[in-house]
């Protein structure tokens, strides 16, 4: 049974990191029109930048973080500028094109980086032990994290100015612009800020796993899974959907062949697709 | 002034022949098949690295000659991605367009067994000088001339994984071991190969498969560490190890590691939580340096082509296909005196033990044979390397 706990609190830490890509899948989506694929490879570069201002350039995590967001997020504004400006509201552009950026950004990381995988030194060594639960200190500190940043997210969204103009205009863009809602500022914002929050996840990652090249691709999946799952648009359903994930898996591989992980969170969603398409916190129309 | 015609032919013609006489010289294209990006570019990658180094180096120095004619090497690297479909148009552009006569790679499973019965068709008119586990169950065999591998074996006689449980058993005396391998081509034949191993000495084994790509490893270390083992034995490259050696260090799961794929890295990233940690490493290049002049001639050539950091953790894995595989090439067509008879070339290269970066021959089953290290590292990255001679 404590395994069991144990593993469900793993699967809900390892969710919250599929929740907050899944917050900038559902945040783009609303907003611009496109499922940003390449939201992976932002993360991929908050997650190197901070393992290289952290382990090489020898700065503390917290400063290395920050860096690593601001550059996922520059990012982010320069491939909203160049490519994603001119893909708003066409799903099949926004796809291809986030495809493809994909392929580039991955080819410029191996370049750099070369395959070798990148493991950063502990920030927060050691593990907190109740009865044979045992969890790493650091994968406690990286969910209050992600816990608090979407937590905040969701309460910019709700209550401040911008949040409310973000909302209105997913919901009925004509009307938010005949109310003076700034629409292109608006929406280059939530890329940049989508770009911004998968740096943080990776900045994250970086500190609890290894790093290659190709880590963006096989997360960005778990990321739409986790926005289908709890239905496109809902914020806070996304970090829902992420831990539902998490759980699924983790409790799924203890009881069933581990080599299937993937398959038990899919096996999931489409179970639950199928009584619920509009996912779990989605609005049946 | 008068010149005859017959004088003008014979000086046209001995002008034509004159430099073709004094610089007689040809091109050995050499093809590759490798996974130089994609999640398991880690195995294809410094195979994809060493190569070109060795190119470069024979043509800067003017090539080599074969008879009267000196040959200039062209490679054509190509990046499978570790796509079987991939690296099939990638063999065809090679062996069809370009006529290759050489192809190194590839170091995937996955990728030759898709590849292998479009490359059979070509026997005999091409060698295939590939790394990959399964390529294991096919060299040696009537109709498979073309393959020779480029890897030690695990098993039998002169294999290394024999070796390396010999020394666990001498150092450890382990009751129990916990294998946890991708679940993929490899994978399965890494179980396969060593449950027989460790139950034929008396230690109790688990298998587990992990789904390639995976990060977390926390649900399967649990359920390992249910079966209490003495070594967790996993695999098999440095992209998963990294994880599972931290995370098995983390949870209190298992802190003594068993390898024979894989590198140093992991365990010297976590010297100070881990109990053990034994692995097969086809050569410690950090100790190796300080020795062996042609490891340290490799190492600042390769620096130099490349202008960056040597990798040392993954350059072991340049003992499948790389930099002396080129030379031994090379040296073999000269011995053969020829760069064409695939066949007269295939059977020199067999028959040659050559001294490069490592001691490198075959045995009777195409399969490379070559010394390895054994590295031991213990809690703090005490580190203990013994050669084994093959």
């Amino acid at each position: 049974m404590q395994v069991v706990i144990g593993q469900i609190l793993n699967g809900i830490i390892l969710g919250s990191l599929y929740g907050i890509i899944a917050l900038g899948v559902t945040m783009t989506f609303g907003i611009t029109g496109i499922v940003n694929f390449a939201l992976g490879e932002f993360m991929m570069i908050g997650a190197y930048a901070t393992w290289y201002f952290s382990d090489q350039a020898m700065l503390p995590f917290p400063v290395a973080v920050m860096l690593g967001v601001v550059l996922a997020a520059v990012a982010g504004l320069v491939a909203d500028q160049v490519l994603f400006r001119f893909t708003r509201n066409n799903l099949v552009n926004g796809l291809l094109v986030s495809i493809g950026l994909i392929s580039v950004m991955e080819s410029g990381a191996l370049l750099l980086f070369t395959t070798t995988p990148k493991s950063m030194d502990a920030v927060v060594a050691g593990s907190l032990s109740l009865g044979a639960i045992t969890l790493p200190r650091m994968k406690v500190v990286v969910f209050l994290l992600l816990v608090a940043v979407i937590g905040l997210t969701w309460l910019g969204l709700s209550r401040a100015w911008l949040g409310r103009a973000t909302r209105a205009y997913a919901q009925n863009p004509e009307a938010a612009m005949l109310m003076g809602v700034p629409t292109k500022l608006l929406q280059t914002g939530v890329v940049v800020y989508s770009c911004a929050l998968a740096g943080f996840g990776g900045g994250l990652y970086a500190s609890l796993f290894s790093l290659e090249p190709s880590l963006g691709g096989l997360f960005i999946l778990k990321g739409v899974e986790a926005a289908i799952l709890a239905g496109v648009g809902n914020l806070l359903g996304a970090l829902a959907g992420g831990v539902i994930l998490g759980v699924t898996e983790s409790v799924g591989s203890l009881y069933l062949p581990s080599a299937f992980r993937d398959a038990y969170g899919l096996v999931f969603l489409v179970a639950i697709l199928l009584f619920r398409p509009a996912g779990l916190f989605g609005s049946q129309r | 002034m008068k010149i005859s015609l017959k004088g003008f032919f014979t000086g046209t013609l001995l002008a034509a022949a004159i430099p073709n006489l004094a610089f007689a010289q040809g091109i050995v294209k050499l093809g590759q098949i490798e996974a130089q990006t994609g999640p398991n570019a880690i195995y294809g990658f410094m195979s994809s690295q060493g190569v070109p180094v060795a190119v470069d180096e024979i043509n800067r120095g003017g090539g080599f000659k074969v008879g009267d004619t000196t040959y200039k090497l062209e490679l054509d690297a190509l990046d499978t991605r570790g796509d079987p479909k991939e690296a099939t148009i990638d063999l065809k552009k090679l062996l069809e367009q370009d006529k290759v006569k050489f192809v190194f790679g590839p170091f995937l499973s996955n990728v030759f067994v898709t590849i292998y019965p479009y490359a059979k068709q070509f026997n005999g008119k091409f060698l295939m000088l590939g790394g990959g586990t399964r390529i294991h169950e096919y060299v040696g065999q009537p109709g498979n001339e073309f393959l020779i591998r480029t890897w030690n074996w695990d098993a039998g006689p002169k294999g290394f994984g024999e070796r390396m449980v010999d020394y666990l058993v001498k150092t450890a005396h382990p009751k129990k071991v916990a294998m946890l391998f991708q679940n993929d081509s490899a994978g399965k034949i890494l179980g396969d190969t060593y449950e027989p191993m460790f139950k034929s000495r008396g230690i109790e084994t688990m298998t587990e498969y992990f789904e390639p790509g995976t990060k977390d490893f926390s649900p399967v270390l649990a359920k390992i560490s249910e079966f209490q083992p003495d070594y967790l034995f996993p695999g098999y490259s440095d992209a998963a190890l990294y994880d599972i050696v931290r995370q098995s260090i983390e949870g209190n799961y298992s802190k003594k590691f068993f390898l024979v794929r894989g590198s140093t890295g992991p365990g010297l990233k976590n010297k100070d939580g881990l109990e053990d940690y034994i692995v097969y490493v086809p050569k410690d290049f950090e100790e190796a340096e300080k020795n062996d002049p042609k490891v340290k001639h490799f190492i600042e050539a390769y620096k130099a082509f490349y202008k960056r950091d040597f990798p040392y953790d993954q350059a072991p894995l340049c003992s499948s296909s790389c930099y002396d595989h080129v030379y031994m090439l090379v040296a073999a067509m000269q011995k053969a005196g020829t760069v064409d008879d695939v066949e007269k070339i295939r059977t020199t290269l067999l028959g040659m033990t050559y001294q490069g970066i490592w001691k490198i021959s075959f045995d009777d089953h195409n399969e490379q044979v070559f010394d390895f290290d054994i590295v031991h590292l213990k809690k703090g990255g005490a580190k203990e390397v013994i050669h084994v001679e093959q």
